[in-house]
């Protein structure tokens, strides 16, 4: 399955200057940049493990592709995403965040229900890896 | 290679115009009018600008595809305006559309190179992040190098600022700084950067002549003067000291003017504790008296 | 109160004589007060009856929505009734209104309320106050409340947005773009697992959200438990498929607060991100909601439904965006406040004074957007503004231009009128949402070149492309009742 997290991941996968023109808009706004890579795309799993902090000092949008070339060459085959952090009052979160990178079989999620009285249903998401299919 | 020259459209570029649109002569101009001196360096940075801007028309009419390798190496002793020129040479670059940002990141080998084993990759990674879209300044580059410890961190970093001179040649420019002796006996040990530099320049120590005319233009902009006296100290002075050791050009002279403006300041509230009234006039001077204390006047032969 | 103004009163003997005194003679009218911080202001917009002076129709205004009776009585002089009286202290005349204008004589009075007058953290209580009783006053004809400034003091007196734009955002984990929704249409009619499917296509197909409507309860033919149930099976299945949370505003508006309480409880159990409640249950519903929503983790989104019988018009009632205020301090996470391009009442410039309202830390004051105060809102957190109505694919551009980035956009039969499918809708929406946020970051001027960017996207996304083809021409061009009255070419007052 192909996983819709991110703000562009309806798109087509984004080119290299099209995320390079993305860092720079971000840049301009004022906003940090960090890179942050994971395995497990389980919408809960807010914390993916962070590539170096976040670039606070880097003015130039090479600098990112710098680190991001870096990152996927050492996560090939993991989701990687862009972050951009504003600091300024009244939001101090994420604005901008998006997919630079995928695994090339991504994992799918197992829907588990457990039922309960009156017809009520507990659910929760289990990742599949696809070395997993078809194990349950 | 031929057969792509006779594919060339037969039309003439405007290379006046693409000149006076860069606005780059404004920064010559600059360089010219604040720099005393200097006149090979300032040749040489009008043979690069002269240089980008056909590289730049010929990239337009398809001649070209790519821009040119930009490093360089500025040699020559301290004080000889090499860090001026680079941030100027910074600006020239940027107009001219070798670099995106009219940034200079400035570093030493304290900024590069780590004190543990995995410490110096972050660090030279962390600096090259930063310079990336600009350039980047290496001050006394050689220190990177250090033969006498087989186990010294600096090599790593050179290999990964090698990479990214190579790599990103379209992201960064990187400018090497030094001594000129040094600076060969580094480039013999390192034979990778070397050919990575496109542009070497000198920068010549300043005549007496100049020092002086450096001495009037930083006192001018400190806003003081001096009169003939004291502009009589002053040349002595610069006779004198460009014969002692640790001579460093412009810096000696900014140095001596910035404790004549002490001593001058002591003998003002001297004078005025003594019930002198001390006049706009005299707040401006500085004396021959601020100067002739100086240790170059006791430790001269002459 | 300094003396040359209580000279201008009745001298106290007279001014407590039994009968009836003019309400300006009674010190409701101040041109000189200054007022406090610490003053709740309104703005009221007065058509007084022939005959009746601006300053003695704003006196009465301020008498009558605080100390005032119609007829003096000797229990004011029990009181520091200098304190709580509240205090006309400014009267302009409306521009384009009056002689030589189709409109009559209009005024815009400023009045000033001491903080003591309210009881703190109440909504129920502040509007009990300032539109109590005084709309149906006799020497009126006409009486709408513009706009108010509350003062930080009692801000801070409320509880503000359960969730409020930026945790919402970290919840969902989705930035950077407006979000999406839809209403399940049609509205009434639907059994619970007819409903559900229409929930799980759209929010499949790209939706973040699925809404019920406003008058979707429970009904004969579904009541709410099937519904909550059928939901949100749709819901986990279109996250297990997507790798996205997704949502669907449960209503819960019901007759009783016992009943409400039941319904918000069920959604949590089944695991909702999300609840809904109707602006009808009342001010006093809405804030129970609000912290029930806080205690629980729950976004709460308001469908204003009801609003266009008091806000609409420009003479009488209450304008929008002081609605919008309230409910910003009242506590809820979503409100309904405008399109401009689709089917309902929305002029650009009252949209932008109402989302500002909701998203700003501090609003500014901005005649041309109908804002008359600044409004510091210390810290209080951030209402999504919703947009519903009539919009489509095609308008995605002038949607991001007029309404930013912070908003939800609802597009119900842009999605599940979509001729392909429900999910193709979904889809077709949310791809030309990211082409536009994606070019308008890349510096491209949508507003000028939407049109195109939304055409290249369609040559790979043919959801899209049949999107822009059925609805290409459709658009609600009629002139906004509810407009503001400075701007560079002033709009008549109706």
């Amino acid at each position: 399955m192909r996983i819709t997290q991110g703000t562009f991941s309806f798109l087509p996968d984004l080119t290299d200057d099209q995320i390079r023109a993305q860092i720079n808009y971000a840049l301009n706004q004022g906003w940090a940049i960090s890179l942050e890579y994971t395995d497990d795309p389980h919408p809960r799993n807010t914390y993916w493990e962070m590539w170096g902090l976040p670039m606070f000092d880097v003015r130039d949008a090479a600098g990112v592709m710098y680190e991001l070339y870096a990152c996927r060459k050492m996560h090939p085959n993991e989701y990687i995403r862009v972050n951009a952090f504003d600091a300024t009052r009244g939001f101090e979160t994420v604005r901008l965040s998006f997919l630079v990178n995928r695994p090339k079989e991504e994992p799918e999620f197992r829907l588990v229900r457990s039922e309960g009285p009156g017809r009520s249903i507990r659910y929760s998401l289990q990742t599949v890896f696809p070395g997993e299919r078809g194990l349950s | 290679m031929i057969a792509a020259l006779d594919n060339i459209e037969r039309k003439d570029v405007d290379l006046e115009g693409l000149f006076s649109e860069s606005h780059v002569g404004e920064v010559i101009e600059q360089l010219d009018r604040e720099l005393v001196g200097l006149a090979p360096v300032k040749q040489r940075v009008r043979e690069i600008a002269a240089f980008l801007l056909v590289s730049r028309a010929r990239a337009q009419l398809g001649i070209e595809s790519e821009m040119p390798s930009m490093h360089m190496c500025f040699t020559g002793n301290p004080g000889t305006g090499k860090t001026t020129v680079a941030a100027r040479m910074a600006d020239i670059l940027q107009r001219l559309g070798c670099i995106r940002k009219n940034t200079l990141v400035t570093v030493t080998r304290d900024d590069l190179v780590g004190q543990y084993i995995g410490h110096t990759a972050p660090k030279t990674r962390e600096v090259l992040k930063r310079a990336m879209g600009g350039v980047l300044f290496i001050d006394e580059a050689y220190y990177l190098y250090r033969p006498e410890n087989e186990r010294d961190y600096g090599q790593e970093s050179i290999e990964i600022l090698l990479q990214a001179m190579e790599n990103n040649r379209n992201d960064l420019v990187v400018i090497l700084a030094g001594y000129k002796d040094r600076m060969d006996t580094f480039f013999r040990a390192n034979a990778g950067i070397r050919s990575r530099i496109a542009h070497h320049i000198e920068f010549p120590d300043f005549t007496q002549d100049e020092l002086l005319q450096i001495a009037e233009l930083m006192v001018a902009g400190m806003h003081y003067r001096f009169d003939d006296e004291s502009r009589k100290t002053m040349r002595r002075y610069i006779e004198h000291r460009i014969q002692q050791p640790n001579f460093a050009n412009a810096r000696s002279i900014r140095n001596a003017l910035d404790r004549a403006r002490l001593r001058q300041a002591n003998r003002l509230f001297a004078r005025a504790m003594n019930g002198e009234r001390t006049s706009s006039e005299a707040l401006t001077l500085i004396d021959a008296e601020d100067l002739l204390p100086s240790r170059v006047f006791q430790n001269a032969t002459t | 109160m300094n003396t040359a103004v209580a000279a201008k009163q009745a001298p106290t003997r007279k001014r407590y004589d039994a009968g009836v005194l003019k309400y300006r003679e009674m010190g409701y009218w101040q041109p000189d007060y200054q007022p406090q911080d610490t003053d709740v202001i309104a703005l009221f917009r007065i058509t007084p009856q022939d005959g009746v002076e601006p300053e003695e129709a704003a006196a009465a205004v301020a008498g009558e929505s605080s100390t005032a009776t119609w007829t003096v009585v000797w229990t004011d002089r029990l009181t520091a009734c200098d304190k709580y009286r509240a205090k006309a202290y400014r009267v302009d005349p409306v521009p384009n209104t009056g002689p030589g204008t189709r409109t009559e004589q209009q005024y815009f009075a400023y009045i000033a309320y001491e903080l003591d007058l309210f009881e703190e953290g109440s909504i129920a209580n502040l509007t009990a106050s300032i539109i109590g009783n005084v709309f149906g006053f006799k020497p009126l004809k006409a009486l709408r409340l513009e706009d108010m400034r509350i003062p930080v003091a009692y801000v801070k007196t409320f509880q503000g947005p359960a969730t409020g734009i930026v945790v919402e955002r970290e919840r969902l984990d989705k930035f950077g773009r407006p979000l999406l929704g839809a209403t399940t249409k049609p509205k009434l009619g639907l059994s619970g697992r007819n409903y559900g499917r229409v929930v799980y296509e759209a929010l499949r197909g790209g939706l973040d959200f699925v809404k019920d409507d406003e008058n979707i309860n429970s009904q004969p033919f579904m009541h709410w438990r099937d519904r909550f149930l059928f939901c949100m099976e749709a819901v986990n299945k279109a996250s297990a498929a997507t790798g996205e949370v997704k949502g669907h505003y449960l209503n819960v508006t019901a007759a009783t607060m016992e009943d409400m309480y039941e319904r918000a409880e069920f959604a949590k159990e089944l695991g909702s991100v999300i609840i809904m409640i109707d602006l009808v249950i009342g001010y006093t519903a809405i804030q129970s909601m609000a912290k029930w929503a806080r205690r629980n983790d729950m976004i709460l989104h308001l469908h204003r439904a009801g609003h266009g019988t008091y806000t609409r018009q420009k003479n009488h009632g209450i304008a929008f965006r002081v609605i919008a205020k309230w409910m910003r301090l009242a506590g809820v996470d979503h409100i309904h406040a405008g399109t401009v391009v689709g089917k309902l009442e929305g002029d650009p410039n009252v949209i932008a004074g109402i989302y500002d309202t909701l998203r700003e830390p501090v609003t500014r004051a901005s005649l041309m957007h109908g804002v008359f105060f600044d409004q510091d809102w210390a810290g209080l957190r951030k209402v999504m503004p919703v947009a519903s109505g009539g919009i489509h694919a095609g308008q995605m551009h002038q949607l991001l231009h007029y309404l930013g980035e912070d908003v939800v956009l609802q597009f119900g039969g842009g999605t599940i009128g979509h001729p392909h499918g429900i999910a193709q809708g979904a889809q077709a929406n949310r791809v030309a949402l990211e082409a536009i946020v994606q070019a308008r970051n890349e510096g491209v001027d949508i507003w000028n070149e939407g049109p195109q960017i939304l055409e290249r996207a369609a040559r790979w996304c043919s959801p899209l492309r049949a999107a822009l083809d059925t609805w290409r021409d459709v658009t609600f061009n009629y002139t906004s009742t509810d407009t503001v009255d400075f701007v560079p070419t002033p709009t008549e007052a109706v």
